[in-house]
């Protein structure tokens, strides 16, 4: 009897698939099989023998159908995967692509500095690009005579109406819609134009972000004290900002804005003309007559104004090198811009 | 502005000061200094005498020579060709810095070398200031060089030149004597001008008569010195100006203009003789002709100033005198003309002409009222001394020099509260005074008297501007503003202007931005171009002449660049603003190429087609909250820019947004592009309807059941007509209707269509059994054959 049970488990470790099992099972486990050929010998023995052959055959039997339904796991297990053989497939043919587009370098720039300024609570305003002359220089204390109202400078589409030449006519006009009231926080972003030829570095069309801020006692420091963060939020944690004094008609006191070299950390290099700084910005306190045109007290209250160009961000930002790209719209420039950041 | 560092020290004591503290304490007191140019450079130069001069034994270009340098006589090889016993030559010693190299004794083919002949080159002088002899050979000095001194001074090259670049507010600092004090206040240092005051009373009765007839002119100083001595101008007086790049003339020119460069104020000096009585009337709306210094002939506008004399055009105002009365060799006695002219009568003159002078800037950006006066004064000082003037006569002025100085206040707090940090009264006011602002204190207030020169000073902030630019602001500690609390956000336009980027980016597009000023072609044909286009009275070129009224034009452009460098799949779009008088228009215009899912291996290359962009415009409305049910694409029947059978009006609700579709071929064929799929739609009609809120449906728990129906139809029947004779037959209980294939062909006849559609229905409460179903089936298949004809196909 044991020589049967361990030739049967023998048997049914051999059996590599289901018909050699079954033959297995055929010889063993039938009715016709070996176990019930045990049985059958039954009859032979004395009635004392009979209940504890009968009880051996029978444990026997339990452990070999135990046995049989484990190898038909495995050889149900192995049969399946030799099919899944078939499914073999490259896995390095190309990917099924999914296309995500992009946003015009322009763009995220200027959402980039929208959205700074949005988590400080202010505004997006935005104007018309035919303006009237008016908004244009007359608000933004730039009189009659001065050479940047030209005809060489500007677009005129009449004596009253011009292409604006600055972001500043949206600051013109968005003061005059607060009535006098502040606080007065936005930032305008628009498309401006300027009578300049097209060449590497200037383009009669470009992109000007200009803030403002009206309020009481708002100083220069907290000039400095903005742009320090957004220079830091455009061209990293470890950068610092100069003020140099200057001249705009729109403010009183004028600086322009230096931002330490983002390209070599302050220390020198082509980018910044081996001067450790890049000239990004124009800034000043908001001038009195301005504030006055626009119907605040300014006896009472102060602001600050600042302005930079997208285009020339962006250059910086991404090393571009010609200021024509981002209007040939070449689909190798665009699609540079296609990751986060 | 360029300075000569040199020439601004005779002015004002800048011992011990370098040349970088110099530029930097300007730069930050806002006048940048933007560059700077020595005239030479080397260390270690001495002026030397060629003793002896042979050939070197084994070069047949090189000299031995010998050169006595005073202290001692060193032997030195030069390759010079023009070297020659008996020449003062410079010599750069052993150990001597040049811009290039650096001097040591050496070996030349075997003969010691101790020293180099320079020319003039390898010291760094600009090589435009250079005659070709200069270039070749070394420097040959006059006979009477001071053996053994310094030749850089000897020759007037010990100077730095700086450009300053000054904003127009500081054209005063163009007057090197306003410079000079402005130094002085920067170093505190001491200023020394020259005594011009002494020559106030000079002079003896004159003859001479000005005049204005132009408000454009409302100053004019005249002076006539009798007699003088035309001649060669001191070697100090020709350095200082060459210095700076002018040509020098003889005596007489060159004081007017180093008087220029002192006072800012431009000169005019007319030989007397020459003109026809002494007599100047300064005039506008002339016309005719002036033939100015250069010999050149201006045709005069009614608006150009003109100096004339008994009706004669003699000089175009504050830009170039006349010919006719020029100073020259023969000249025995001038007449000084000192005046103010309009600045922007002379910009717009000058750039008119295309003629623009040292005068015509100077005046161009505004003067001192006294700088007239000064320049008089000083020029007859410099006449006497150095062109022998005598015979002079009373100064005459046409108009009124102002010599008032403004009164300017400011509260000490508000210097303060304007900056933001905390300034010493007692510093503010060291400020003022050493600005020669004379501040008092008075009633809490500081009271300046500004310097006339200090045109502008007009205000407290200005005085507060002063304040800023002499501490400097490196030390102002960056704060944020203090202020009630304020919502950031954008506005529902710039929101939908988002949204619609995002999902365009996401639908694999790009994002493009076009010029707005285009040709005149771009503006006549396009989707509903906004009337009238706009052209500019002075364009750049007639590419970009006008102000566009529609964006395909224009991203046309973009298309044929990108199709010509054989990029053939891709899908764009811009969201502009098209901009009028009075009148603003947001558009999006979009834009698909070739095929847009690739991916050959996989046989999924997907070609654009109307369907495609459709699926894109849908859904960018659905997002937005705008119902597919109200969006509705109507054929458009005849327009030059879309295919005839595959384009449509987009409608949301009643209102037409724009039009898209297929480019008409005939359009493809003129831009020479593949066909593409394109869309213009207006944005604002968007912003002025409902947008439709999320609002969660409870989810229907009993199954839908769907039947698949085939039908043959003309041609002309369209799906968007079965699909509401469906649902409106069975309603409500159609939950959708879905066309699964269009077939035409074998098996169909000529004319007409097979469809087939999936039709899903579902009830709320319950679950349809098969007869409601084929009670509902029925009545649909009876609405369709009624209504359209259409026939069950087995």
């Amino acid at each position: 009897m044991e020589n049967l049970l361990k030739e049967a488990q023998e048997a049914l470790l051999k059996a590599q698939d289901k018909t050699q099992l079954q033959e297995v099972y055929n010889l063993y486990l039938s009715k016709k099989g070996k176990v019930a050929g045990l049985m059958a010998q039954m009859k032979d023995l004395s009635p004392l023998e009979k209940p504890k052959f009968g009880a051996k055959v029978n444990v026997l039997k339990q452990t070999l159908e135990q046995d049989y339904a484990i190898a038909l796991d495995r050889v149900q297990h192995n049969s399946i995967l030799s099919e899944l053989q078939k499914d073999k497939i490259d896995l390095t043919l190309p990917a099924t692509k999914l296309k995500v587009g992009t946003l015009h370098p322009l763009t995220i720039v200027q959402k980039e500095i929208e959205e700074h300024f949005i988590s400080m609570g202010y505004l997006i305003k935005e104007g018309p690009e035919v303006e009237r002359d008016y908004y244009n220089f007359e608000r933004a204390n730039i009189p009659q005579d001065h050479p940047a109202r030209d005809m060489q400078d500007t677009f005129y589409i009449n004596m009253d109406w011009l292409l604006r030449t600055h972001t500043t006519a949206i600051q013109t006009r968005t003061l005059e819609s607060y009535n006098g009231q502040t606080p007065v926080k936005v930032i305008c972003p628009g498309k401006v134009y300027r009578k300049d030829d097209d060449d590497a570095t200037h383009s009669h069309q470009f992109v000007q972000i200009e803030g403002l801020v009206v309020g009481e006692k708002i100083s220069m420091a907290d000039l400095k004290g903005t742009l320090e963060l957004l220079a830091k939020r455009m061209f990293g944690e470890s950068r610092v900002i100069r003020f140099r004094p200057s001249y705009f008609q729109f403010t009183e006191p004028s600086v322009e804005v230096d931002v330490s070299c983002h390209i070599c950390n302050g220390k020198g290099c082509s980018t910044c003309h081996q001067t450790g700084w890049i000239e990004i910005l124009g800034a000043g306190m908001v001038h009195p007559n301005v504030l006055k045109m626009a119907g605040f007290d300014a006896e009472k209250v102060s602001g600050f104004a600042f302005g930079l160009g997208v285009e020339r961000v962006a250059l910086l930002k991404y090393g571009i090198d010609d200021i024509r790209h981002f209007y040939t719209n070449d689909l190798r420039f665009l699609s540079t811009f296609t990751r986060f950041e | 502005m360029k300075i000569s560092t040199k020439w601004l020290g005779r002015y004002v004591d800048l011992q011990g000061i370098s040349i970088d503290e110099l530029a930097d304490r300007l730069t930050f007191a806002g006048l940048e200094a933007e560059g700077r140019t020595y005239l030479a450079q080397g260390t270690n130069l001495v002026i030397g005498e060629v003793l002896t001069c042979v050939a070197h034994p084994d070069s047949d270009h090189l000299s031995q020579t010998t050169v006595n340098i005073g202290k001692e006589v060193l032997s030195i090889i030069c390759g010079a060709p023009n070297v020659k016993a008996g020449q003062k030559v410079i010599v750069a010693q052993n150990g001597s810095v040049l811009p290039k190299i650096t001097i040591k004794k050496t070996l030349i083919k075997g003969v010691e070398s101790n020293g180099m002949i320079c020319s003039l080159l390898e010291l760094g002088v600009d090589p435009k200031t250079l005659t070709e002899d200069q270039k070749a050979g070394i420097e040959v000095l006059d006979k009477d060089a001071p053996i053994g001194q310094d030749p850089l001074a000897y020759l007037g090259l010990d100077d730095v030149i700086l450009e300053v670049k000054l904003t127009p507010n500081r054209s005063d600092c163009n007057a090197l004597w306003s410079l000079a004090y402005e130094v002085s206040a920067l170093f505190d240092r001491k200023v020394t001008l020259p005594d011009y005051l002494a020559y106030e009373h000079i002079g003896q009765p004159t003859q001479l008569k000005v005049s204005s007839e132009t408000t454009k002119c409302p100053l004019f100083i005249g002076k006539t010195i009798g007699e003088l001595t035309v001649k060669e101008s001191p070697l100090w007086m020709k350095q200082a100006l060459n210095a700076l790049g002018f040509k020098t003339i003889n005596n007489v020119v060159d004081i007017s203009n180093y008087v220029m460069i002192e006072t800012g104020q431009p000169l005019h000096f007319y030989d007397a003789a020459k003109l026809a009585a002494p007599e100047i009337t300064v005039k506008d709306n002339r016309l005719g002709i002036v033939k100015t210094l250069d010999e050149s002939e201006i045709h005069l506008h009614k608006e150009d100033i003109v100096i004339t004399c008994q009706g004669k055009h003699i000089g175009l105002a504050g830009i170039m005198g006349g010919d006719d009365s020029k100073i020259d060799e023969s000249t025995h006695g001038i007449i000084i003309e000192a005046a103010q002219f309009s600045p922007s009568q002379i910009r717009h003159t000058s750039r008119r002409v295309n003629l623009i002078t040292e005068a015509s800037l100077r005046f161009q950006k505004g003067l001192d009222l006294n700088a007239a006066h000064k320049a008089v004064l000083r020029s007859t000082q410099l006449l006497i001394e150095l062109a022998d003037a005598k015979e002079i006569e009373t100064t005459v002025v046409y108009g009124t020099p102002t010599t008032d100085e403004k009164i300017v206040k400011v509260h000490p707090q508000h210097i303060n509260d304007l900056l933001g940090d905390v300034y010493p009264i007692e510093k503010v006011m060291e400020i003022f005074r050493v600005l020669r602002f004379s501040p008092k204190f008075e009633d809490q207030m500081i009271v300046c008297q500004i310097p006339t020169t200090r045109l502008d000073i007009e205000v407290a902030q200005d005085l507060i501007e002063e304040v800023g630019r002499f501490v400097g602001y490196h030390n102002l500690k960056g704060t944020l503003p203090l202020m009630p609390m304020t919502l950031g956000g954008y506005d529902q336009r710039q929101q939908l202007r988002n949204n619609i980027r995002s999902l365009c980016v996401g639908f694999g597009m790009n994002e493009i931005i076009t010029y707005t000023l285009v040709n005149k072609d771009k503006t006549v044909e396009g989707v509903s171009p906004l009337a009238n286009p706009q052209a500019l009275i002075s364009p750049l070129s007639d590419e970009r002449q006008y102000v566009r009224n529609n964006l395909l034009n224009s991203v046309f452009e973009t298309v044929i660049y990108n199709q010509s460098y054989k990029m053939k799949d891709f899908q764009l779009f811009e969201v502009s603003t098209l901009s009028h008088i009075d009148h603003t228009q947001e558009r999006l215009a979009l834009v698909q190429s070739g095929n847009i899912t690739i991916n050959r291996w996989q046989k999924e290359t997907r070609e654009a087609d109307f369907y495609s962009l459709k699926g894109i415009i849908e859904q960018l409305l659905v997002e937005n909250g705008y119902a597919i049910g109200r969006i509705r694409f109507d054929a458009i029947q005849d327009h030059p820019f879309f295919h005839p059978y595959q384009s449509a009006k987009v409608f949301l609700d009643k209102t037409e947004l724009g039009m898209m579709g297929r480019i008409h071929p005939l359009l493809s064929q003129k831009l020479g592009i593949d066909s593409i799929l394109m869309a213009e739609l207006n944005l604002e009609p968007l912003l002025k309807t409902k947008v439709a809120k999320i609002k969660y449906n409870s989810i229907i728990k009993v199954p839908s059941v769907l039947r698949d129906v085939a039908l043959v139809v003309e041609q002309s029947v369209s799906a968007s007509q079965i699909e509401k004779i469906i649902t409106e037959a069975a309603k409500p209980l159609v939950k959708s209707v879905e066309v699964f294939d269009v077939y035409t062909g074998e098996h169909v006849e000529k004319g007409k269509k097979s469809l087939a559609i999936t039709i899903a229905f579902q009830a709320t409460d319950h679950t349809l059994n098969d007869d409601e179903i084929q009670t509902h089936f029925a009545k649909i298949i009876e609405a369709l054959k009624t209504q359209t004809g259409a026939i069950l196909r087995a």
